[in-house]
């Protein structure tokens, strides 16, 4: 099968030139990485625009991008809610509320805040899952790089798997989590960069906004419009959109996958740190820019979608199709080495998290304790080796078993909205005790997998798939919120003093002597503002 | 624990603490592609660019690029003089 595009020497040269810069990064990292804080946190130094756009990279992922695209070849304009509802309100109240929490602790990992706050029991439950899921998805997404290059442009399946995950190993072994967030900055104006030229020339060949007025359906021009009628684009009602992906889906990611979290974590004080999520979110509403008008100009350009009711998987091949499109050799090279770093960070970002979740919450505290920091900090360049091993790993049984990346994603659904709910809880109220926060969050991720067997074998019924998956996230947080607040009245609770700087009400609050400018709560609001703003524009 | 606090003088001698500034590998990266790019859509022919309805793409692209990769590495070094003393 001949590869649908043709890349040439020039094109090879600016491949071959960003992976130079990733590993003389990593390389020139090598020498500050001295103690375990610097190699998993960056020694808590990093300043907030650079933690602030890596926690947004760690976000952008390549299979986020053209899963994108193609859902707005689907969807139309309503994908925007992935972005402006789904996402925006989240990373506000993270930096806002969450942060000083997670930061102030100066807990190293999500799950060691959940040891702190409620107990050993809970932070195990996370850190396990959360270790085995991350790998997992590590190599999900190498496989799904190597079989889209292979199948784009003809590059070979083991090589490219092998050459990858070579070069990630190296980096990070290096550099740890600096070397990993240095390369998603690089990452964020690649992708930028790269996409550009096709949202440029799309809308010139479509004649502008106009030109989707005029050409494409209107349920697929409006985000809100249409949402309560039979037209629905995405399938799903208000209350779904609005509480099912706004509020437990979009919040249970933003603010406990610690592989975003981890780089607020990295931030040189605590004002950095609330500000991260913060300043990620002011691009992040823009990047319906290079996601969502690739999408509707697919449509109207590309002869291979101009026939309606195409199967589901062809809408993936939108975005590489418009590149074919669009792009001549030399911007094409850009373009492709801008979906390669973004799968690449997103496997280094998988391989940071597990090893510091591996050295720290499994391996620190169920194998060998009280270990020096040396020990550990060894344990950590073992843990990538070895994480990046079981990611290749995960490539051949991917092979066999192509549904296994469907199944991740659900399977991380299942714990990220019940996991929201037991953060809620713990840090605004003091009254959640160690068992309720266990217990609720088991009882949460057995609800979020019940609904889902009781959905596919027909007992429950939605309008579409995505429908079921965002109510099956409201349902798990709620059973979650219910459960631990249940569980607490009938338990032990904790002493006041082992919960300060952990829970509001029990923590000091720094009256910094902040600018005005510098506020967390002044740049969240504005977010939140220009996005309402956004959503009644595009209504 | 000695460890820490020399690490901890470490960062406060080095002013910011961060390793690498950023902006250099960023601004090289970019002037380079911006570079290539300038000079591959100078040397290349205008059928190249049909595909992108006409405009010299990689010209105009890399122009901007140089641009922006200029203005990172400009801003380092400014950084750096004023600090006195680089990280490295």
């Amino acid at each position: 099968m001949d590869p649908v595009i043709a890349l040439n020497a020039v094109d090879y040269a600016i491949i071959g030139g960003y992976i130079l810069v990733m590993i003389l990064v990593g390389y020139s990292l090598k020498k500050y990485m001295k103690t375990g804080e610097d190699f998993f946190l960056s020694g808590r130094s990093l300043p907030g625009w650079i933690t602030g756009l890596a926690f947004l990279s760690a976000n952008l992922g390549a299979l986020e991008v053209i899963g994108m695209v193609a859902n707005s070849a689907k969807y139309g304009i309503a994908t925007v809610h992935f972005y402006w509802v789904g996402a925006i309100p989240a990373m506000v109240f993270l930096g806002i509320f969450m942060m000083p929490f997670y930061y102030g602790s100066r807990v190293r990992t999500v799950p060691e805040y959940l040891k702190l706050r409620y107990n050993e029991a809970t932070r195990g439950l996370n850190a396990i899952s959360f270790a085995i899921m991350t790998v997992l998805m590590s190599g999900i997404s190498l496989y799904a790089m190597a079989l889209l290059f292979k199948l784009m442009l003809g590059w070979s399946l083991t090589g490219s798997i092998f050459f990858a995950a070579a070069v990630v190993l190296l980096y990070v072994f290096w550099g740890g989590l600096s070397s990993s967030i240095y390369n998603e900055v690089i990452q964020f104006f690649l992708i930028w960069l790269g996409l550009l030229p096709i949202v440029f020339l799309g809308l010139k060949e479509v004649g502008g906004f106009g030109g989707f007025v005029a050409k494409l359906k209107e349920p697929l021009l409006h985000s809100v419009k249409f949402l309560g009628t039979s037209n629905n684009p995405l399938g799903v009602d208000w209350f779904g959109v609005v509480f099912g992906l706004g509020f437990v889906l979009s919040f249970g990611y933003w603010t406990t996958d610690f592989l975003v979290v981890q780089r607020a974590l990295a931030s040189k004080n605590i004002n950095s740190a609330r500000m991260t999520p913060i300043i990620a979110s002011f691009p992040k509403m823009l990047v319906p820019i290079i996601v969502v008008i690739p999408g509707l100009v697919a449509l109207i350009v590309l002869p291979e979608f101009s026939q309606a009711g195409l199967p589901a998987t062809e809408y993936n091949s939108a975005l590489i199709l418009l590149m074919k499109h669009y792009l001549p050799n030399g911007i094409l090279g850009l373009a492709i080495t801008a979906l390669l770093a973004s799968f690449m960070s997103g496997m280094a970002g998988n391989v940071t998290a597990f090893n510091t979740i591996w050295t720290y919450d499994i391996y620190g505290t169920y194998i060998k304790k009280g270990k020096s920091d040396s020990h550990y900090l060894k344990m950590g360049k073992y843990a990538t080796i070895f994480g990046i091993l079981i990611s290749i790993g995960t490539t051949y049984i991917v092979r066999s078993f192509p549904n296994l990346m469907d199944y991740m994603q659900l399977v991380f659904s299942f714990f990220n909205a019940p996991l929201f709910g037991t953060f809620l809880l713990g840090m605004f109220w003091r009254g959640a005790t160690a068992w309720g926060g266990f217990f609720g969050l088991l009882v949460g991720i057995l609800t979020a997998a019940g609904h889902y067997i009781l959905y596919k074998f027909g007992v429950l019924h939605y309008a579409s798939d995505m429908a079921a998956n965002f109510y099956q996230a409201w349902w798990a947080w709620l059973a979650d919120f219910v459960v631990t607040i249940g569980v607490s009245l009938f338990t032990k609770k904790r002493d006041p003093a082992e919960l300060k700087g952990l829970v509001f009400g029990l923590t000091p609050r720094t009256k910094a002597a902040v600018r005005w400018l510098a506020r967390p709560e002044v740049w969240g609001s504005l977010a939140i503002i220009i996005a309402v703003i956004l959503n009644i524009i595009f209504w | 624990m000695n460890e820490k606090t020399e690490t901890k003088r470490q960062h406060t001698e080095q002013g910011k603490g961060h390793f690498l500034d950023l902006k250099l590998p960023i601004g090289w990266l970019l002037s380079a592609y911006g570079v290539l790019l300038g000079i591959y859509g100078l040397v290349t022919k205008k059928e190249m660019y049909e595909k992108s309805l006409g405009f010299n793409l990689n010209l105009a692209w890399g122009v901007l690029m140089l641009v922006i990769g200029a203005g990172f590495l400009l801003t380092a070094f400014l950084k750096r003089a004023k600090d006195g003393t680089g990280p490295h």
